[in-house]
């Protein structure tokens, strides 16, 4: 289920109303279609790409199209939580700001995040979010299982299940939301809703 | 929209009582590695931040032997968990087509007779960053190299001990560091057995005199002198003597060369390709440094070279892009796999920028190159190395 800023991301990445999404025809102008996309596209490089290395080993490559669709694949292949529609917006990103040409040291992609509109824009909310576990089961299986195990059970990353930390909900805000230690932060992916959604469900577990 | 992603952050966070947090913290979304001055200056030049892999500074490299905290660091995992590792908990399993399995602990290693080698060890990706057409992978420039000495077992007297059946063949190498996300394939690899029982292959559990620190490969690791790193295994747990390479992602596919010269991005390479085994002729400058200024008086030009199972024979240095060639004159230790140190005094002839290049030879006639042929994961960088350096009146 799409959160209401989930369905305007869409639009605006899908290009819906006519926005970012032309890029086919704007391929030349590489630097439109990067701004264009980099708000999206960085979220996952954070969200899916850095769950397991950190995001310089992307930066630092200069790579043609083909290359980037190749190593997209490769990583999706050994199991990168990234959608089809996903690593197209990826790819045609990538290669866009990543390309061959590019200069060598290129400013942190945070600078240009700064500039650009928020990447989810809900309205801030009245009251408390009130997750809902039966959703938060879904994004936490979408995002949050790879590290942290089937059910919360834990793997890589910490169990959760029955974690203290569920109890000091500004801890655990923090942590989505900024990372900590070798977890990535998911502030650009995951909507507040999600984290209220996810922590409703962890709650049950 | 003028509100900053920071300052509307700020504000969902008011709602929930977190604007504490907010105010003082740094925006985690940040790329590291963009911002070479943020990093030139400490013991290693960090080229990925997670897992941790990081060379050194070429400037690092007067010491014949390179100090355990200032070593390259290379991994595809990152460390394991330290509990994994601990003398409690270690075991090394050797298994496979041999006579009889062994599970040995470090002090059952301590049996075996105690060896030491001084040895370069390279990462096979070492110099990548100079390849054109550029290719995927960390961006190494010239320090992902460095040279210390090793102490352990040898690995044959290892294998002896289990004793090989007939249709031994490669000896298969895993160790102890896991990816973040299972379906990832684990690093392992295999070397074949004239490798593996050569009287210099070594189990090292010492490196310069210390216990093998955590980031080299705790508490035991392979060192293959004369062979690039790929099959230095580190954190190893797992020795499987087979009849075949071993399979998987690691050996099957990366850390492979094609074995004649192909066209840049000419899509697969239509000859065979071979794993990454024996290092090539490499000089580098040391001093002075790349962008250094030197007076108008006699320079001493100082660097390192080495090879793979050859000795180096020549260092030559040019000052007019490779047109000519002036040797320089080797001093200090000579020892089989580690790397020579040499010296030339330069008089610059006047003031200005220039060029000094390097190359050496070694003693089976193999050349360092201009550049080296291009290969699709750029491995075996070895083309002449270059230092400008701006001369004062």
């Amino acid at each position: 289920m799409m959160t209401f800023s989930r369905v305007i991301l869409s639009a605006l990445v899908l290009g819906l109303p006519g926005l970012a999404v032309d890029t086919s025809a704007q391929e030349d102008d590489l630097a439109s279609v990067s701004a264009a996309l980099a708000p999206r596209a960085e979220g996952l490089i954070i969200a899916r790409c850095s769950v397991c290395h950190s995001p310089d080993l992307v930066s630092q490559q200069r790579l043609p199209k083909d290359r980037w669709m190749a190593t997209v694949d490769k990583m999706k292949h050994w199991g990168a939580e990234i959608s089809n529609d996903e690593s197209d917006l990826l790819v045609r990103y990538l290669s866009a700001r990543y390309h061959p040409g590019a200069p060598d040291h290129l400013p942190p992609f945070d600078s240009e995040l700064r500039k650009a509109e928020p990447l989810t824009q809900e309205p801030v909310q009245a009251g408390p979010l009130v997750g809902v576990a039966v959703r938060g089961a879904g994004i936490f299986e979408h995002n949050c299982q790879a590290c942290h195990g089937a059910g919360a059970i834990g793997g890589m990353g910490p169990k959760l299940a029955k974690n203290p930390i569920l109890k000091h909900e500004d801890l655990f805000w923090e942590t989505v939301l900024y990372g900590r230690g070798p977890m990535p932060a998911w502030g650009s992916v995951l909507s507040q809703q999600d984290i209220a959604d996810i922590h409703a469900w962890l709650l049950a577990r | 929209m003028s509100l900053s992603r920071r300052a509307w952050l700020g504000k969902v966070l008011q709602g929930l009582g977190l604007s504490a947090l907010v105010s003082h913290r740094p925006v985690a979304a940040r790329a590291a590695g963009n911002d070479p001055s943020s990093n030139e200056s400490g013991p290693l030049i960090a080229r990925v931040t997670r897992p941790y892999d990081a060379e050194t500074p070429v400037r690092e490299f007067t010491s014949f032997l390179t100090p355990n905290h200032r070593f390259f660091v290379r991994s595809h995992f990152g460390p394991p968990a330290p509990e994994l590792i601990t003398e409690a908990n270690w075991k090394l399993r050797v298994g496979g087509l041999t006579d009889q399995p062994l599970e040995l602990t470090l002090k059952d290693l301590a049996q075996f007779e105690r060896v030491t080698i001084t040895a370069v060890v390279q990462c096979s990706g070492n110099g990548r960053a100079f390849h054109r057409p550029k290719v995927p992978g960390v961006q190494w420039e010239r320090g992902a190299v460095g040279n210390a000495q090793w102490t352990g077992v040898r690995l044959r007297d290892v294998l002896a001990k289990a004793g090989l059946r007939r249709n031994a063949k490669h000896v298969q190498f895993k160790g102890a560091d896991r990816p973040v996300v299972s379906s990832v394939p684990l690093f392992v690899r295999s070397i074949p057995l004239e490798k593996a029982l050569h009287p210099d292959t070594m189990l090292a559990y010492e490196m310069n005199g210390r216990p093998l620190p955590l980031l080299h490969g705790a508490p035991l690791r392979v060192i293959t002198p004369g062979w690039m790193a790929d099959s230095c295994i580190k954190w190893l747990t797992d020795i499987t003597v087979q009849a075949e390479e071993a399979k998987g992602y690691y050996m099957q596919t990366a850390y492979r060369v094609p074995v004649t010269a192909i066209q840049p991005n000419s899509g697969l390479p239509g000859t065979s390709m071979v794993p990454v085994e024996a290092m090539v002729v490499k000089s580098l400058i040391v001093s002075p440094v790349n962008d250094g200024q030197v007076g108008l008086v006699p320079v001493t030009i100082q660097g390192v070279a080495w090879s793979g199972e050859a000795s180096v024979a020549t260092v030559e240095l040019s000052f007019d892009e490779g047109k000519t060639w002036e040797p320089a004159r080797f001093v200090g230790e000579d020892e089989r796999y580690a790397w020579r140190r040499w010296q030339y005094v330069w008089k610059p002839k006047g003031p200005g920028s220039v060029a000094i290049l390097s190359r050496a030879t070694d003693a089976e006639g193999q050349v360092q190159p201009q550049s080296t042929p291009w290969n699709p994961s750029g491995f075996l960088w070895n083309g002449w190395d270059r230092v400008t350096v701006t001369v004062q009146a």
